[in-house]
Parts: structure tokens; C-alpha cells; sequence
């Protein structure tokens, strides 16, 4: 880690915007200010690069309390705190930083990474996803890092497909998979927690999960199969371990996939993601009333689950209930107007039924949500 | 001061010339001020934010009883997250004016941001007494930190009450999930501090939790059955069971489950309550006073421990002692409608009837109102999406 930031220091140092002129005062003080400041700024630096980290952390903060606003001094003490592992204060310190450089990716970097230590994860991912969006250049250690992270705070707060997307760019991207068994895993259970949350007794599943999906992503589908063998001897009651394998199956081998489905939902009853999965998959085998009737079930359990009235919709659709069905879409559309899928559904069912207009919006929404 | 001052004629030369320097308008400090002062606001409104900031820490150097300046500074810092300075800009202002409205809840935020739980305690308990003043979303910020003390403080039973209204009304979260968890299982901590090891622990009895406040129950059985399996020694976890069994109407399953969590923790005034009311049911109401009494005492500052005690007492027939402790509940919760309707049935059996049909209006009020929020509530098809920290 700290090998990882101190190079995404030296990269990020030329990018430094020039020292900020100091504020008006009146000019003998000035002038006595100016000096103290500038001794402190160069004992502050030589500190630093001289690896006297304490030293530089005293001095960096005897320089901005002369100049609190300079922002070189702000980012090398707030990176210098997180190399400290003194993360509160880091995150204090790149909070002012970011005040100045509002659109800094490296500050909104090392503020996500500084929040995630510090146990502020929604703040953490907030910062994490705004600088990766804004873009951290050609430091790959800190891009990496950062990725890492965000999908890991992703699955802590239940996004998980999100998550597996990003580890999927992330291991496309080149990086070590071994470190990313346990975030695969993970999110490919379903298990909301970091990796330093991770109970003693659920560890090796994890990992196990988390090498069958790095497998399957590395089309090394034979050595997928076999962990999940083993994966399913060895936990056969564990939620989550049926949903990943049925998941898993349905593309290949249907029937199989249907059966850890039911498996799963035996296991836990309002699973929701194995209902809807599986309402899913009756619907497309033209399974109707099967894949209706398991939507509609699934709604008593959870009446504003969106994705079961999305499920409902397709299956009434496909049965000539147009009317029913567009409901049912409408509905899943209000909770999750970005879901592309919906809005293509909904975009079908206009036009099927002569909504010019309606149609017409669905389809500028999908363009929107395709750019 | 005298005119025969040394320092009055001292001073007159270089007044004279820094008169004649600059504009007479610019120099005196009052005209500076209403300058700065001006453009702070300026900056501010075009969105201009690190440039009022410097503004208005000038103005209030100037004028450091400029109590809008203070106020507005430490607004400003703190949409910038930068807590320390926020926190120090709203206690000048609520120095200057003490009056417990919404800057109260700015600075025990900023003070829960910095983990200084004691202070940010103390300035909510403020707010909370002055009257709550401020808008709705500054009131739901504030319950929500202050449901996350009371879990900390070990007031488990008050933060539930408050978090499972922010359920019903704001849906799922994963903030809304570990706070629900904590004060699930009596966990005298906030989501930031709790050891990394709990993680699953505080997540299933949060969903379980979750789902008991909305009313869904059978998904949150599915969560009580996984915590049932690995976590059946731990507190809190067979009265979550229990809770949602009973929400079932399986009272016997139910009972069963809170025994259990008795003999875990033995002071779990939630179970202690949930298995009183089963007795009230059952018209054991010497079990039930038995165990109320017992729930007050451990938790005087509970509604809930007086209502139902209150209750007993008014089933065995003790109006008088009933109305005492239905009255504690209600001042401790003056907005539980149930309160006010056990509380006019027993002052009717004492006949007080004007006290009685008072409490059966703010009984009717109280849920005119519910009714109205549930009917506004349901024309959304599902709940809001996950909530800022802030």
C-alpha cells in the first residue's frame, strides 16, 4: 500500500497548480510572514524527501497555519498522514486540499482511500467513483488501488453486479487475480462486507467463489466446474452458493441451472435475486404461467421489489395480457428509471400497441442511458 | 478615553495621511465590513463557495459578533466536509445566539463527523428540547444521528423506535441496515466503530430489522433464520426472532424465542416488553406486570417500558397507577397515538372525562395525520433510495 501511494505521490507532484499568492496583509508583517513561511516550505520538503516523515508532518502543518490555503503543503501533509496510517487526520487534511482543487482526481482518490480506512465507506465511495470518473491519468498503482476499493465498497453496500463489473475491467485490465478471489467472492455470494470483515469460518467459501468466477471470466470453464463441485460438497447449505452455480448453469445447461435455483430458494425462501432468476428463466423457456405465477408470489413477498414487477411485465406481455404487462413494466420503471432493460421492455409494449408517443420516449430514455 | 489622550494626538499625523491616501469611504472599518460582508453574500449565492469562505472569515474578523456571518461560514464548510472549521463556525454562532434552533444540529453534526459523540450528543439533546426548529430534512438528518447515539448511549429500545420510522418512511440503506443491526443487538456502538469481525452479524440483524419495520416479514425471517444458525449465543438475536414471529401472530414460537434471549441477556427490556404484551394477551398479568416493572427499571427513559406497565396496570384494574405511567410514556412520546388512547381509557375508568376525550382528539389527530403520511407514502412504488451521511 504505502509503495502504491508513495508513487502516485511522485507522479501527481509536477501536477501541482503554482503556490498560491499569499493573502494581502500589511507589508512588514508580510514580508516577516512570507520568510518564515517560505523556511518552513523548504525545511518541509527536505524533511520529506529525506524520508523524515514526522518531521515533515510538523513542519508541513507549522507552514499552513502561516498560509492555511497552500495547496502543495495541504496534499503532501494529507498524503503524508495516510502514509502515517493516521487516516482521520489525512482525510481532514485532503478535505481542504480538495477545497482549493475541487476537481482533483488524485485528492478525490486519496480522500476515498483515506475515508474507506477510516470506516466512512459512503463518503469513501462517493470520492472514490467521482475520481475515478474524472480520471487519475497514467498512475496505474493508484488506478488499480482505487478500483480495487471502490468495487469492494460496492458490494458493502449490496451493488453487487456493479461491483463484479468493475473487478471483471479490473482483471481484464491485467491485474493479479489472486488478490481478487476474496472480492470476487464476495459479491459473487452476495455477502455485503469487505474483505477484512469476512468471518474465520466463511473465508475458504469465498475465496472458492470468488476462483470459480475468476474461471469463468478466463473462459477456463473446466476449472470452474470443478470448484464448484467442490464448492457445493463442501457448503451445500450456505445461501448464495446454489444462486452463484444456477447462475452459472442456466446459459449451458438449463434445466440443471433451474434445479440450484429451487435449491437455493429451499435454502432461503425470499431470495429475491434467485426468484426473479428464475421467474426469468420460465419466462424465456415460454414457461408462462410458471414464470408468472413465481413473479407474482415473489411480489406478496416484497411489493416493491422492481425487478419482480419487471419479470411480472415480460411474462403478462408474452401471454397477450398487454395491458397488465405495461403496468407491471411502468411500475419497475418508477423505481429504477436507469434500468435499460425496463425501458426497452416498455419501448416494445408501446410500439406493440400503437403508443407512438410513449414509445418514442422510452426510446430517447435508452439512448440517453446508452451514451 | 480624553481628549488630553498622548495617544489621540499621537495618532492624528498618519490618520491625516492614510485620509488623504485613500478613499474616505473605503478606510473606516464599519464600510469594509459592509463591503466584504456584501460580497461574501455575493459569492455565495453564484455558487462561489471557496471565495465566500474567505469572505466571510474576513467579515467575522472584523465583526466577530456578525452572527449570519458565522452561520453561513460554517454552512459553507460544511457542504466542503471540512468538520473541524464548520464545527468551530457554529459554535461562535450559537455563542452569539444561544437560541436552540437548526445551527444546534449543524454543530453536533459536524461534531458526529469528528467522532466527538459525547459533545455532538449533547447539542442534539439541545435541539431536541428547544422544540426541533428547523425544516423536515434537517429534522430527518437529526433523528437519524440521534438514533445513532442512543444506540451508542445503550438506549436500544429508543433508537430502534426512531430508525424503524425512518424505514417505513425512507426505505432501505445500507447506513439505515448497520444502524438497524447495532441497536438489533444492542451493540453500544456507531456504524464506524464496531469491530470488522461483526460485520455479518450487524448486517443480518439490520435486514432482519429492516424487513420487521416494513412489514415484510418473511424476507426478514430468512436473515433471523441465518443469524438463528450462526449467531444463536449472541444478544439480540433470538428477540429479533421472536419479534418477527410475533409480528406473525405466532405467539407461542414468539414467547418461546424472547425466554431464550432472557436467559442470554437477562436486562433485554425489548424482550422483556414483546413477552409482557404476549401476557397481557394471555391475561397472565402478573407475568406481564412482573416483567414491565422490571422493563422500567432497567430503562426508565423508555416510552415503551411505561405503555405497556401502563397497560397492565390498566388491565388488573389500576387506573390510577396506570394513568401515572401512561402519562410518563406519553411525555416521554408525545406522538404515539397508542399512548394517548390507553391513557383516555384510563382516565374514562377513573372519570375524568374531559381528560379522556382530550387524549382520545390527539389520539385521532395523531393518526388522521399517520394516515395521510402512509396515503402520500404509498403513491411512491417503492422506498427512496439510500441516504447521504450528512
Amino acid at each position: 500500500m504505502i509503495a502504491i501511494i508513495t508513487s502516485a505521490l511522485f507522479a501527481i507532484a509536477a501536477s501541482l497548480p503554482p503556490q498560491n499568492v499569499s493573502p494581502t496583509v500589511p507589508s512588514a508583517i508580510a514580508s516577516q510572514t512570507t520568510g518564515a513561511f517560505e523556511q518552513l516550505a523548504q525545511d518541509a520538503k527536505r524533511a520529506r524527501e529525506e524520508n523524515r516523515d514526522d518531521a515533515a508532518i510538523e513542519t508541513y502543518g507549522r507552514a499552513l497555519q502561516l498560509k492555511p490555503e497552500w495547496d502543495e503543503g495541504l496534499w503532501y501533509l494529507g498524503t503524508l498522514l495516510y502514509k502515517k496510517e493516521n487516516y482521520f487526520e489525512a482525510c481532514t487534511v485532503l478535505r481542504r486540499f480538495l477545497a482549493q482543487e475541487p476537481g482533483n482526481a488524485y485528492g478525490l482518490a486519496m480522500l476515498g482511500l483515506s475515508e474507506s480506512e477510516s470506516h466512512d465507506y459512503v463518503r469513501a465511495l462517493g470520492h472514490l467513483k467521482q475520481g475515478l470518473a474524472i480520471g487519475l491519468g497514467d498512475n496505474r498503482d493508484l488506478t488499480l488501488k482505487s478500483r480495487i476499493v471502490t468495487a469492494t465498497l460496492l458490494t458493502r453496500s449490496e451493488q453487487f453486479d456493479e461491483s463484479m463489473a468493475l473487478l471483471f475491467s479490473v482483471m481484464t485490465d491485467g491485474a493479479d487475480t489472486l488478490s481478487l478471489e476474496e472480492p470476487f467472492g464476495l459479491a459473487a455470494l452476495r455477502l455485503p462486507f469487505l474483505p477484512s470483515e469476512i468471518p474465520p469460518g466463511r473465508r475458504e467459501m469465498i475465496r472458492m467463489a470468488g476462483a470459480a468466477t475468476i474461471a469463468i471470466e478466463g473462459r477456463k470453464y473446466a476449472d470452474a466446474d470443478k470448484i464448484f463441485n467442490e464448492l457445493e460438497a463442501r457448503y451445500p447449505d450456505q445461501p448464495g452458493v446454489h444462486f452463484l452455480i444456477g447462475a452459472y448453469l442456466l446459459s449451458e445447461h438449463p434445466d440443471e441451472g433451474i434445479k440450484e435455483l429451487k435449491r437455493e430458494i429451499e435454502i432461503e425462501p425470499a431470495n429475491m435475486p434467485a426468484r426473479i432468476r428464475l421467474a426469468q428463466e420460465y419466462i424465456k423457456q415460454q414457461n408462462l404461467d410458471l414464470g408468472i405465477s413465481l413473479a407474482q408470489e415473489t411480489l406478496k413477498l416484497a411489493p416493491y421489489e422492481p425487478l419482480a414487477h419487471m419479470v411480472l411485465g415480460e411474462g403478462l406481455i408474452a401471454k397477450g395480457d398487454s395491458s397488465g404487462g405495461i403496468g407491471e413494466l411502468e411500475s419497475a420503471s418508477k423505481s429504477l428509471p436507469d434500468e435499460v432493460e425496463v425501458r426497452w421492455d416498455l419501448f416494445r409494449a408501446y410500439t406493440a400497441v400503437g403508443r407512438k408517443e410513449d414509445a418514442i420516449r422510452e426510446k430517447s430514455e435508452i439512448e440517453r442511458l446508452s451514451k | 478615553m480624553t481628549f488630553s489622550s498622548p495617544s489621540v494626538f499621537a495618532s492624528f499625523p498618519l490618520l491625516a495621511l492614510l485620509a488623504i491616501a485613500v478613499p474616505a469611504v473605503s478606510f473606516t472599518p464599519q464600510n469594509n465590513f459592509d463591503e466584504i460582508a456584501r460580497q461574501a453574500d455575493s459569492a455565495r449565492k453564484e455558487g462561489r463557495a471557496t471565495e465566500a469562505i474567505g469572505l466571510y472569515r474576513q467579515a467575522v474578523q472584523i465583526h466577530p459578533s456578525w452572527s449570519d456571518g458565522w452561520l453561513w461560514l460554517g454552512d459553507l464548510l460544511y457542504e466542503q466536509e471540512r468538520f473541524p472549521e464548520a464545527q468551530n463556525s457554529f459554535a461562535h454562532f450559537v455563542t452569539i445566539t444561544p437560541a436552540p434552533g437548526p445551527a444546534w444540529v449543524m454543530k453536533a453534526l459536524c461534531e458526529f463527523e469528528l467522532r466527538d459523540y459525547a459533545h455532538s450528543s449533547q447539542d442534539l439533546n439541545t435541539w431536541i428540547h428547544g422544540g426541533r426548529q428547523g425544516n423536515e430534512a434537517l429534522a430527518d438528518v437529526a433523528d437519524f444521528h440521534w438514533a445513532l447515539l442512543l444506540t451508542r448511549e445503550g438506549h436500544f429500545d429508543q433508537a430502534l423506535q426512531l430508525l424503524t420510522e425512518r424505514a417505513q418512511l425512507r426505505g432501505e440503506s445500507p447506513l439505515l441496515i448497520e444502524a438497524m443491526g447495532l441497536a438489533s443487538l444492542r451493540m453500544p456502538n456507531v456504524p464506524e466503530d464496531y469491530p470488522p469481525g461483526l460485520r455479518e452479524e450487524v448486517w443480518l440483524a439490520g435486514k432482519a430489522s429492516f424487513y420487521l419495520a416494513v412489514q415484510e416479514f418473511e424476507r426478514g425471517q430468512d436473515y433471523s433464520h441465518r443469524l438463528l444458525v450462526d449467531y444463536d449465543q449472541q444478544p439480540g438475536v433470538h428477540c429479533m426472532h421472536g419479534l418477527l414471529l410475533k409480528a406473525q401472530s405466532k405467539s407461542g414460537e414468539a414467547a418461546q424465542e424472547f425466554h431464550e434471549e432472557l436467559q442470554i441477556s437477562p436486562e433485554n427490556s425489548e424482550a422483556m416488553l414483546a413477552l409482557a404484551q404476549i401476557d397481557i394477551d394471555n391475561r397472565a398479568l402478573q407475568e406481564a406486570m412482573s416483567l414491565a416493572r422490571q422493563a422500567v427499571q432497567i430503562d426508565p427513559a423508555n416510552p415503551d417500558a411505561h405503555h405497556v406497565l401502563g397497560r397492565v396496570l390498566l388491565a388488573a384494574g389500576h387506573a390510577n397507577e396506570s394513568s401515572r405511567e401512561l402519562e410518563s410514556a406519553e411525555r416521554l412520546a408525545p406522538n404515539r397515538a397508542a399512548i394517548h388512547f390507553d391513557l383516555s381509557k384510563a382516565y374514562q375508568q377513573l372519570g375524568r372525562k374531559l381528560d379522556a376525550q382530550r387524549e382520545m382528539s390527539t389520539y385521532s389527530a395523531i393518526k388522521k395525520k399517520s394516515l395521510a403520511e402512509k396515503s402520500s407514502m404509498e403513491t411512491r412504488d417503492a422506498p427512496q433510495s439510500p441516504e447521504a451521511p450528512q
